[in-house]
């Protein structure tokens, strides 16, 4: 058994290296940079950074947008989810589809399609106006508002996808079973299909959530220089500004973030497991 | 509830189940099917998979809904009544217990969904977990039970509502068969004591015989008999009801001719005599409880070249040599050494115990 196991085990190998040669070491040698001043131990890069006001509020700012990105795509993955779950054959196919083919499409032309419906003589505010919801076009692209909208729909399907997948499983006598014992459709959801399903909302929250907070292109292109994110800020310390230790340092953060929602979101999912 | 009143058959039906038609993607399942249970009985649809049992179970609960016909429970047409409404429990094949609330929650689970706070279930919970008996495990979570235990808890979870009517789907099926037959005898005895009407779907013989004061027999979205499981198996109505419920001597045949209410009947293994007046020419099925044969020639002989003997303990099965879908069998109480495969033995029995259909082409 354990030999067996052993051995199955060194199918990994080749994709352990190549994560640890690729992308483990280097990492690694950059977040060395974050801590060393002169070849010293130092954590005076990160005094620095947390220091700076402008920082601070970059550093709110991105994780606030994560978070309202997460909540959005959530209010819309959830009856989505539910959806294909009950969906059969053609129109699960076309579910799948629509939910898959976006993301083919690269983020950029994405982006650039949210600029066409926000921008002031957009697509949006042609309806609002023509609909006398407002006189004067609104001021909508280049807000942190179209910044979570557009970030919401492009990772709805990292979303949507695990949440689906845990109610697929889900038996669906259970729900029947409760409807038998007098349960109505809502105490239904709220005490049975919820419940059962947040394995998938922890999953695709933290899926979506990681990659909201580390996102570089759609803020560049939706809300410009105007308003950085840690990304944003990354991108120029290397590039613009050419330090590499202040670079380290906001992905050493960014880096942090990340890894404690995965094991928040590991340790929430273990929990729930635990009781199923 | 008085626990002498059995019911009365000949009485108002309590739960009449009208003229029901079901099609799924234009496959009719059922048409213009009647169903009536008295009050406090207990009933078994019985047939094979396909038959469209669990379809007329679903129906009745208000799972599925039906194309035609109604539903009337205690008087009242429930057929346009969501399945939370009709106060009518189930208890699911593999239980369909609440994977993420422990034992005492899931008991709790209905008296929750009719709005009595968590903190005032707990007496009713104990309570049905006593009798149940699972008193102990009312804090466990459910995947750490047994099949047995989940059952259990699935029964007490459907009882706890006080429902009109417990529908149970193959409720025995994940047991294994000593337990099986254990919890056939504490379940119904806990159901007569509530004097509960329940029916019970299922795809063996010998639980629906256990367990039930009547079974219908289904076949092809079709009841071919609903009577008392004696009266099911010394008087089958079919052939398809005969070869379902118990083992038999089956012979096909031909009416040869008739004579004072009996026939002459032709078979691959010699004349044989049945009481009845089909026409001359008829193909016919006749059929023979195998503990009604004797090996003695009888009104009815036949001569067998046996293939198998198997002692069983109780009792000993003769299996004699025949061409499908021709079957000799006689079952013979206590154990028969002696006997074996090869042997040249009679098969009799009397004409009133020959069971004869018309066969369907």
């Amino acid at each position: 058994m354990t030999l067996r196991a052993e051995r199955i085990g060194l199918l990994a190998l080749p994709g352990l290296s190549f994560l640890a040669i690729i992308y483990a070491l280097p990492l690694f040698m950059l977040l060395l940079k974050s801590v060393q001043i002169d070849g010293q131990f130092s954590l005076a890069e990160y005094q620095l950074f947390f220091a700076d006001e402008f920082n601070r509020a970059v550093l709110w700012r991105t994780i606030r947008v994560a978070l309202l990105t997460t909540l959005l795509a959530l209010a819309i993955a959830y009856p989505t989810a539910i959806a294909m779950a009950r969906a059969k054959g053609i129109w699960l196919s076309i579910f799948l589809v629509a939910m898959v083919l976006p993301m083919s499409v690269g983020v950029i032309v994405k982006a650039f399609a949210w600029t066409i419906i926000f921008r002031t003589r957009g697509v949006l505010n042609d309806v609002l106006m023509s609909f006398g919801i407002t006189d004067t076009p609104v001021r909508m692209l280049f807000t942190e508002t179209a910044l979570i909208i557009g970030a919401a729909n492009v990772f709805l399907p990292f979303m949507v996808l695990p949440i689906y997948a845990v109610l697929r499983q889900m038996d669906t006598r259970l729900p029947e079973a409760a409807a038998s014992l007098g349960a109505t459709p809502a105490f239904r959801f709220l005490n049975v299909t919820l419940p059962l399903s947040l394995p998938g909302v922890v999953a695709g929250s933290a899926f979506t959530f990681s990659l909201a907070i580390s996102m570089y292109v759609i803020p560049s292109l939706i809300v410009g220089e105007r308003q950085q994110t840690l990304s944003m800020l990354t991108a120029r310390s290397f590039l613009y500004l050419r330090d590499e230790a202040l670079g380290a340092t906001i992905s050493s953060i960014l880096l942090a973030i990340a890894i404690s929602v995965v094991l928040v979101s590991s340790w929430l999912a273990a929990r729930l497991g635990a009781r199923q | 509830m008085n626990q002498s009143a059995r019911p009365d058959r000949g009485q108002r039906p309590y739960l009449d189940v009208v003229s029901v038609g079901k099609a799924f993607k234009g496959t009719t399942v059922m048409s213009g099917l009647d169903f009536r249970v008295a009050q406090g009985e207990l009933v078994s649809l019985l047939g094979p998979s396909g038959c469209g049992k669990t379809t007329l179970l679903r129906i009745i609960a208000g799972l599925t809904g039906a194309d035609s016909g109604d539903v009337v429970l205690d008087g009242r047409n429930i057929s346009s009544l969501p399945a939370h409404k009709r106060n009518i429990s189930v208890v699911f094949q593999s239980y369909a217990l609440f994977p993420h609330l422990s034992v005492a929650e899931n008991v709790a689970f209905g008296l929750r969904a009719r709005g009595v706070a968590k903190s005032d279930t707990g007496p009713s919970v104990t309570e049905s977990l006593d009798l149940v008996r699972m008193s102990d495990f009312a804090d466990r979570p459910v995947a750490a039970l047994s099949g047995g235990q989940q059952q259990r808890v699935a029964v007490a979870r459907a009882l706890i509502v006080n429902p009109v009517l417990l529908l149970l789907d193959e409720p025995f099926s994940a047991l294994d068969r000593k337990l099986r037959e254990t919890m056939q005898v504490e379940l119904k005895s806990l159901l007569r004591d509530r004097n509960m009407t329940a029916i019970f779907v299922t795809h063996d013989q010998e639980e629906a015989m256990g367990v039930s004061d009547r079974i219908a027999v289904m076949n092809a979205g079709q009841i071919e008999q609903f009577a008392a499981p004696s009266e099911l198996y010394a008087r089958p109505k079919t052939a398809f009801v005969m070869d379902f419920v118990g083992l038999s001597t089956r012979l096909a045949g031909r009416v040869r001719h008739i004579q004072a209410g009996q026939m002459q009947i032709e078979t691959a293994h010699g004349a044989l005599t049945a009481n009845g007046t089909l026409p001359v020419g008829t193909h016919v099925t006749i059929g023979v409880r195998p503990e009604l044969i004797s090996p003695e020639a009888g009104e009815n002989t036949v001569q067998v070249t046996l293939t198998d003997a198997m002692v069983l303990g109780s009792k000993t099965l003769l299996h004699g040599a025949a061409t499908e879908p021709d079957k000799l069998i006689c079952e013979l109480p206590g154990m028969r050494a002696g006997l074996s495969r090869g042997d040249a033995v009679t098969f009799g029995w009397s004409i009133a115990d020959t069971l004869v259909y018309e066969a369907t082409p």
